[in-house]
């Protein structure tokens, strides 16, 4: 998902950014520096330049303070892209094709990271972290994977972010919400509850506000809305890859027109009915949407964890709390499933024709440290955890990333990785191609009202996954790889608990 | 011996060619048969698997909805720009072209001004000026009692695509203007006189004293007019990528996300934008040739009239 | 035709008065629709000197208080002045190098016939009207080839390739119109070939150049698709164009922000249009008559 990222930095994350806040401040120079920037692992060459691309967002708000020590350290250029998804997703496979891809990049979303090492794009650090086999150690189980960010046991991908949070949680001003007479905090908003909020919010505004916003433009925020309210409501969709994202891991089947994604789209829909959407909101993209919040213009939003400390930097005096995104009316509330492993997006990798394999080791090696985690987690705060717990529990964060955070454990599970069990599926996933009018474009066509009929849509919409899918395994197999549907299926998955190694 | 006798004959002619010739090389004749060549491949153009499928993209191609979609929608952008633009603009050229207007260079230069701002500014401006939440626009048409519900130009489909054609004529509304004022320059001003005898003034004048002399200008103006109006790229793409739901997808848009599919699952499908872009420069050279014969035929129809 | 004599009297008598009020009431509603036209610049400006929380507060076109902080903040932050470099760079080195090739071969072209002339003219005319949108990716192809699809060489040499085509054309007609009789008269004088196109025909072709510089500007000026695709892998070569989009993209925050940069970006085109408009309307007029 494309986030934002801001060049200015407020001034409360810069004083928190500065090692350990205004204290610090006065031993800035070398004796600051010292202090944030361990000394090098590897012998650095002076006067090299260094590139790095990743999505930014709150994540440039740290690699912004660390690059500028880090260089001025080791007497090198660092020069740091933070770019929106869309543009990783060009300057990335155009910077390898002709060789001027930044040193560490993250591959973009449509290009797994097998993909990208069976094209060659990216080499392994291994030698350029001494010991790393005992570095590796101090990583959570299931932080590195065969399969995942291991290949033919080299080590190719950096996953120092969890992977345990979404995107679509409730965030929402106290104010509006607290007159429409709910209070999400004390219990989460049902389906209903929360477009009725929606509605009177929008009633109380009388056009200086409206109920709901979202970056509607951006195809992902509908896709994933969706989803996820559907999964709360019990549509047990699988993992997080564009492969399994809507298949149900127990059954190897398309969930698209189950009941609950029905009902999730139809809630949406009724809401835009009602009036509760902000208006405008199909031609705003997520940045906008999101700056509209503090500015008062609009009470809900379902959003990530990144929005957190974003808000609280810039807008201290924005009043906003954050909650579960709705769930079911009635029954039990379904879990969330992640795959096992690092937060995928941020899984950051070497290009193989770097020159900087030191650096990046150098760099890697600091952000798999728990001083470097914890560094980390101070100024991302919830917004990208780290990975390691420890780092999350010793960090100095503020009471909402706290809040989400637990939000997250009690409502996230790991569940089954078609990858880690059978390799191969890599295959499948690089010759997947979805449907022109993929998921998320079509359920901002029927938000949009430009299709109508739901369930019909929806249905079409699942036979054309599953015939892009047969065409995907097909070709895999007639590369050689060795691929069934059946791969996809885990009779023995509960998609209540984690999905363990020994369950494999 | 014929060849180089000939070569050293225009030497100089050849030499002065070669500048512009290689130029024109890489950057235009090149990419037209690189187009034509990956058209033919099924290739995501990201790496090395190009597999040769002949004409297998543009019988994709014309059975894909979507891609029918956009080439209606590049033409119906066409007949939505190009007459208004070009009437409009005659009207204000006639108006401004009048000697005794003093402020006659202030307005044009006034009217001149979206035409040399950057589409990426206008296409933010406008996206403010018609939003439907505090957006100036909005806010107009709600005062005056027009509307009762701010409408959301950009965000439904009923809407955008006037929306985009509107703020595509006031963009370049301004170029044509000048092309006209430049067309106006050549009617001599006896002809004027002549025409205040005749008493004939207003639509009249413009009608049947005024347009038959501008008319060579007319159809290259026209011809100008049409192919620009195909290359709204950039305005589109800053203003609403495409969207709501493909609702303002135009060709080259169509060509640009196929080319460079950037969502989750889509996997970007270079050889199948070429065959989009080539079946369109086709369709393109196609008006071209027509239009160009339309502007022989025109030019010898004034010539004739001149020597009658 | 009797009736306009009898009315001749008349129409004398009010020659003296009407065309002044004509003249008076055409310009007021001129003036008026201008206003109306000019008016989302004049909301972007004013827009540029509010502060962020103003710009939601207050509809009117008058900022409270005067937010010049937002122009420092869009030149320094935003990069405005690195991308206004760039920009400033490939717009003059591409209408350095099309009006030189352009003249150049729209002169061989215009006034000789020579074998191949007729299939490179045709050549010319009919990829006019190709559009960028599908030829943008054999030209990264053979920039990258050339080592050239990360720096400003290659981003002015793609720009000044790609709109070269019509120039030709229009420098072809124009030359073509121009007497005989030039070439004749300095070759007798024993002139060189050229030393004709230097001294002679080049400065009797100026409303062509200017108007051939005036049209570079404005597309190096407008171009978004090549240099967007160009500067992918470098931000730092951004154009005002690109650089604009992207603080669209990753700080839509700072409207205003936005507003400065966006006003910035337009002030010196602006200018030089109003410098030279009255070459660019007599070069068209020379070039269409062609």
């Amino acid at each position: 998902m494309r986030k934002v990222t801001r060049a200015r930095l407020g001034r409360r994350e810069f004083l928190m950014g500065s090692a350990a806040g205004a204290a610090m401040l006065s031993l800035k120079g070398t004796a600051g520096l010292a202090q944030t920037v361990q000394p090098p692992i590897n012998s650095i060459p002076k006067g090299a330049t260094f590139r790095w691309v990743d999505s930014g967002d709150q994540k440039a708000v740290f690699f912004k303070k660390f690059f500028a020590d880090y260089a001025a350290d080791r007497g090198i250029e660092v020069i740091y892209d933070p770019l929106p998804w869309n543009e990783i997703a060009k300057v990335v496979p155009l910077g390898v094709r002709n060789g001027t891809a930044h040193d560490v990049f993250v591959t973009p979303r449509n290009v797994s990271l097998a993909d990208a090492v069976a094209q060659g794009w990216v080499q392994p650090y291994d030698e350029f972290i001494p010991n790393i086999e005992e570095w590796k150690a101090n990583f959570p189980a299931g932080a590195f994977l065969p399969g995942i960010n291991e290949f033919e046991g080299k080590t190719y991908g950096l996953p120092f972010t969890s992977n345990k949070r979404y995107g679509t949680h409730l965030l929402y001003n106290k104010q509006y919400v607290a007159d429409a007479g709910f209070d999400p905090e004390a219990k989460p908003l049902t389906q209903s509850e929360f477009r009725e909020a929606a509605r009177k919010i929008t009633e109380a505004g009388q056009g200086r506000y409206f109920g709901f916003i979202l970056g509607g433009s951006q195809l992902n925020r509908w896709a994933q809305s969706v989803r996820n309210l559907a999964r709360m409501a019990g549509a047990s969709a699988g993992g997080d890859s564009v492969l399994d994202a809507d298949i149900d891991l127990r059954t190897g089947e398309y969930v698209f027109d189950s009941d609950a994604y029905i009902a999730a789209i139809e809630l949406l829909i009724a809401m835009r009915d009602d009036g509760s959407f902000f208006p405008g909101l199909m031609n705003l993209n997520a940045p906008q949407a999101r700056a509209y919040m503090p500015q008062g213009a609009a009470g809900m939003i379902l959003q990530g964890p990144w929005n957190i400390p974003s808000w609280e930097g810039q807008n201290p005096d924005f009043d906003f709390g954050v909650s579960s995104g709705p769930v079911p009316d009635s029954g039990p509330v379904g879990k969330l499933t992640i795959s096992q492993g690092g937060a995928a997006p941020n899984t950051i990798s070497l290009f193989s024709g770097s020159e900087n394999g030191a650096i990046a080791g150098d760099i890697f090696h600091y952000l798999g440290t728990l001083e470097g985690q914890t560094a980390w987690a101070n100024i991302v705060g919830a917004g990208d955890p780290p990975i390691m717990p420890e780092a999350v529990a010793q960090a100095d964060m503020s009471p909402r990333s706290k809040q989400i955070l637990e939000l997250f454990n009690d409502q996230i599970r790991v569940g089954p990785n078609p990858i880690v069990r059978n390799g191969d599926l890599a295959k499948v996933i690089g010759t997947f191609v979805a449907p022109d009018v993929n998921f998320a474009r079509t359920v901002q066509g029927l938000v949009a009202g430009e299709l109508t009929d739901v369930p019909g849509e929806m249905k079409k919409l699942s036979d054309n996954y599953n015939a892009s899918l047969d065409a995907a395994f097909a070709a895999a197999t007639a590369e050689g790889a060795k691929v069934d549907r059946a791969d996809l299926v885990f009779t023995n998955w509960n998609p209540d608990v984690d999905f363990a190694a020994s369950d494999y | 011996m014929q060849l180089s006798q000939t070569l050293y004959r225009y030497r100089y002619q050849y030499l002065m060619l070669v500048p512009g010739l290689i130029l024109a090389g890489m950057f235009v004749f090149y990419p037209i048969f690189a187009a034509v060549y990956y058209a033919m491949h099924d290739w995501s153009g990201f790496n090395a698997d190009m597999v040769f499928v002949g004409l297998g993209n543009f019988a994709t191609l014309f059975s894909d909805p979507i891609f029918w979609d956009a080439f209606g929608r590049s033409l119906l952008f066409l007949v939505g720009t190009v007459p208004a633009q070009l009437v409009l603009s005659l009207i204000l050229a006639v108006i401004l072209n009048n000697q005794l207007l003093k402020l006659s260079t202030t307005f044009r230069t006034m009217i001149f001004l979206p035409v040399v701002t950057p589409v990426a500014v206008i296409g933010i401006i406008w996206t403010f000026l018609l939003s439907p939440f505090n957006g100036p626009i909005n806010g107009l048409l709600l005062n005056i009692g027009l509307i009762t519900r701010p409408i959301d130009f950009l965000g439904s489909s009923d809407t955008v695509m006037p929306s985009v054609i509107g703020v595509y004529v006031w963009k370049w509304l301004g170029i044509t203007l000048i092309y006209w004022l430049a067309a106006l320059q050549t009617v001599p001003s006896d002809v004027y006189d002549a025409a205040k005898l005749d008493n004939c003034k207003g639509g009249r004048l413009i009608w049947h004293v005024i347009l038959p002399i501008i008319l060579p200008f007319a159809v290259a103006i026209l011809l100008i007019s049409s192919v620009a109006a195909l290359n709204v790229f950039p305005l589109i793409m800053s203003m609403t990528n495409g969207g709501p739901f493909f609702g303002s997808e135009v060709m080259e848009i169509f060509i640009y996300r196929t080319a460079f599919a950037t969502e989750d699952g889509s996997i970007p499908r270079l050889g199948y934008a070429a065959a989009a872009g080539v079946f369109f420069g086709v369709i393109m050279l196609a008006l071209t040739i027509l239009q160009s014969l339309a502007t022989r035929r025109a030019r010898r129809s004034t010539q004739e009239a001149g020597h009658e | 035709m009797s009736d306009a004599a009898l009315d001749l009297p008349r129409q004398k008598r009010l020659t003296g008065r009407r065309p002044d009020a004509r003249i008076f009431v055409t310009s007021v509603l001129l003036a008026a629709f201008c206003v109306v036209w000019i008016y989302p610049f004049v909301w972007m400006i004013s827009t540029s000197l509010k502060s962020n929380a103003e710009m939601f507060g207050n509809p009117g076109l008058i900022p409270q208080s005067f937010a010049w902080e937002n122009y420092s903040r869009a030149w320094v932050e935003a990069n405005m002045g690195r991308y206004f470099l760039n920009t400033l760079i490939v717009t003059v080195g591409s209408v350095v190098i099309v009006t030189f090739c352009t003249a150049l071969t729209g002169y061989v072209l215009g006034r000789y016939r020579f074998p191949g002339r007729n299939a490179i003219l045709l050549a010319f005319v009919c990829t006019v009207f190709i559009p960028q949108g599908f030829t943008i990716i054999p030209v990264f192809e053979l920039l990258s080839a050339l080592g050239l699809s990360t720096n400003l060489l290659g981003l002015t040499l793609a720009t000044s390739g790609h709109a070269m085509v019509v120039f030709v054309v229009l420098f072809a007609g124009y030359f073509s119109q121009l007497p005989k009789e030039l070439e004749e008269a300095a070759q007798v004088e024993g002139v060189t070939f050229l030393q004709i196109f230097w001294y002679i025909m080049l400065p009797l072709a100026r409303p062509m150049v200017v108007t051939v510089v005036i049209m570079q500007v404005l597309h190096a000026w407008n171009d978004f698709l090549l240099p967007l695709v160009i500067t992918l892998a470098n931000p730092a070569i951004r154009t005002l164009s690109v650089g604009i989009y992207a603080f669209k993209g990753e700080q839509f925050i700072d409207w205003t922000g936005m507003a400065a940069a966006a006003t910035i970006s337009i002030v010196p085109v602006v200018v030089l249009f109003i410098a030279l408009q009255r070459y660019f309307i007599n070069g068209l007029a020379g070039a269409v008559k062609g």
